[in-house]
């Protein structure tokens, strides 16, 4: 390795990557459209929840509601509060028998119908169903019919409530990240397709020159996006270093899977094809962040899931090197795989 | 130490069940320009990417100013140019980066760039994008990449292909220049015409083998057929055009008796070309 050699590459790469103005186009404004999504997102919690009800006799715990936070919007009858709900005017709809107080004075159960909005995250669902035993208890003065335990799982988060936004950032700085492996792999695609590639491989040049520069300006071209949008909207809060370091291991992970896909590639427009499927594929983690609970187990088989869950974690919630030293261990592990695979099959195309 | 820049000895690659180069030899001296001739896919750019360094044989060796190709790679490839059939330029970028990019890989110390684009004919284009130029203007760029480290040995694969004769002759004036400097010239072509004017020597390569190896000359004189072709005026007006062989028994009698009827309007000698020839030793045409 030479380092005359490694430079001269570097800057014909860089005047290739300038000059090419579809990566350049695609590369700044990704970086401007992710960072607008983030700022037009919302930056507080909207903590209020509202509630239409339909209630010909309103119990008189019930009419607290009003008063505890909740905005409540009363209905005339069961199907215009049905009809609200499907309209999506209301996440939840809660409906009172006409005879509840009676039932009460019984010592019966009396029926609650509550519908949700197919569209309700599973938070309102679950608080709704609380109130909704809540106010009962505080109405008859009769303790529940079951055992409530509860134990949590994980960090516990009570408290913590994450804005949209911030649930939003480690899907968008993921997306920046790989944004970079179509780049790559185009620029190396289109040295082979054009033959430039044979040009230099007639040199004193090696091959391992050609792949190292390729994998700096990958790397650097990924890892300095990805610092400067989390310098943008505020990602370096805690833990910059723990930042860092994952978003240079998220950077060589991209060079590695841009070296796999310049390798099965015939020309650069199946560049974009491939491109765009890893891009769809591996951004699906970013999703679980904006959305808990939504991902199942298996979303953990997707390697960039362990990027998107510690920079969640650090970027979010403060935690520190100890909490996500196996996902930096593992994904560190991934890298290394796909890397030396990377290598492996663009040395045999390249021969 | 020899003096041959090119030594290639029982040189064999095949591509899956396609044997594309068989067991062929031959030597290149220093100084020469030697032309390699043969129709597509008989082998020649195979032959030529083991040569360069770009394939491993799979079977004899290359020796290239006394390095084995496939050991020594980068000793090699330092001291050769390679110029390609079809453009991989950086169009992107201006000629002059271009050649630096290049200048910088072989390391070479005493780069100018401005007078190697004057000497290709493409003063004052410098700093032009590439991706601006005509055919002619690029191609004679990949002649100027090819000799930016003073190659001892320069590959060159149609270098004049689809070009202009303005532009064809200034590659051909630039690769004398290169002989004149001492390097020794690897040329392939399906020009019979350049291989003729250009080379000290021509190969002739085949399915795979090399079928024949000498100088045009020799070749001509020891497969051609030379001849005379005369017109000549009919009484009723027409011409008539007469072909003599020469080098044969009855050619003074025949020659005699063409003069002596005082017909003759004109008189011209024809002789074998590279390309009737190479049609004689493998029943091919070279420019397919």
């Amino acid at each position: 390795m030479k380092p005359r050699t490694i430079k001269a590459l570097l800057k014909k790469d860089m005047a290739l990557f300038i000059g090419n103005r579809f990566y350049l186009f695609i590369t700044i404004l990704g970086l401007v459209v992710y960072a607008l999504v983030y700022f037009i997102m919302p930056s507080e919690l909207d903590e209020r929840l509202s509630l239409a009800m339909y209630a010909p006799v309103v119990p008189p715990a019930f009419e607290q509601l009003a008063v505890g936070g909740i905005d409540v919007e009363y209905f005339e009858s069961e199907d215009s509060l049905r009809d609200s709900v499907i309209s999506g005017e209301f996440d939840v709809g809660v409906a009172l028998p006409p005879d509840i107080m009676d039932i009460w004075a019984e010592g019966g159960k009396p029926g609650i119908t509550v519908f949700y909005a197919s569209t309700a995250a599973p938070e309102i669902t679950e608080t709704t169903t609380l109130l909704i035993k809540e106010l009962s208890y505080l109405q008859t003065g009769q303790a529940l019919h079951f055992d409530a335990k509860t134990e949590i799982l994980g960090p516990d988060l009570l408290g913590e409530q994450i804005t949209l936004r911030d649930r939003m950032r480690p899907m968008l700085v993921i997306l920046i990240l790989l944004t970079e492996i179509m780049t790559l792999a185009g620029l190396i695609a289109a040295e082979i397709q054009k033959g430039t590639a044979r040009a230099l491989l007639v040199t004193p040049m090696r091959t391992s020159d050609l792949f190292l520069a390729k994998g700096i300006l990958g790397v650097g071209m990924a890892m300095a996006q990805a610092a400067l949008f989390m310098a943008i909207v505020g990602g370096f809060g805690y833990q910059p270093l723990i930042i860092l370091t994952t978003l240079f291991v998220g950077s060589i992970f991209v060079v590695g899977t841009g070296f796999l896909i310049a390798s099965i590639v015939r020309d650069v427009n199946a560049v974009t094809g491939w491109g765009l499927l890893v891009l769809i594929l591996f951004a699906i983690p970013g999703i679980g962040a904006v959305i808990p609970g939504l991902l199942a187990e298996w979303a953990k088989v997707i390697p960039s899931y362990y990027l998107v869950d510690t920079i969640n974690k650090v970027a979010n919630y403060g935690v520190g090197w100890a909490g996500i030293a196996s996902n930096l261990g593992i994904m560190s592990g991934i890298t290394l795989i796909i890397v030396i695979g990377g290598l492996l099959a663009l040395r045999r195309r390249f021969q | 130490m020899n003096n041959n820049a090119i030594l290639v000895e029982d040189l064999v690659y095949w591509y899956g069940d396609l044997l594309a180069v068989d067991h062929i030899n031959f030597s290149v001296g220093n100084g020469e320009i030697m032309g390699f001739l043969g129709p597509n896919g008989a082998g020649k750019t195979t032959t030529v990417k083991m040569l360069t360094g770009q394939l491993r044989p799979k079977g004899g060796r290359a020796v290239l100013l006394g390095y084995d190709v496939a050991k020594h790679t980068a000793e090699v490839q330092s001291r050769i140019g390679v110029c390609f059939e079809h453009t991989n330029l950086y169009e992107v970028m201006s000629a002059l980066d271009n050649l630096s990019l290049f200048s910088d890989l072989f390391n070479v110390t005493d780069f100018d760039g401005y007078a190697l684009l004057k000497r290709v004919g493409l003063s004052g284009r410098e700093k032009d994008r590439v991706s601006g130029y005509s055919k002619g203007m690029k191609q004679r760029l990949m002649v100027a990449r090819s000799i930016v480290n003073h190659p001892q040995i320069l590959f060159m694969d149609e270098p004049t292909s689809g070009l202009d004769p303005v532009s064809s002759e200034a590659i051909r004036n630039l690769i004398l220049e290169e002989r004149e400097r001492g390097a020794t010239v690897f040329l392939t072509t399906h020009d019979m015409w350049e291989a003729d004017k250009l080379c000290d020597r021509v190969a002739f390569m085949n399915e795979g083998r090399i079928v024949a190896l000498d100088t045009p000359r020799s070749l001509k004189q020891k497969y051609g057929k030379r001849s005379i072709i005369a017109e000549i005026a009919s009484g009723d007006g027409q011409l008539n055009r007469e072909e003599i062989a020469l080098d044969e028994e009855g050619t003074s009698h025949a020659v005699q008796k063409l003069f002596g009827s005082g017909k003759v309007l004109s008189i011209h000698s024809e002789e074998a070309t590279l390309e009737d020839i190479f049609i004689q030793l493998t029943g091919r045409r070279l420019s397919v």
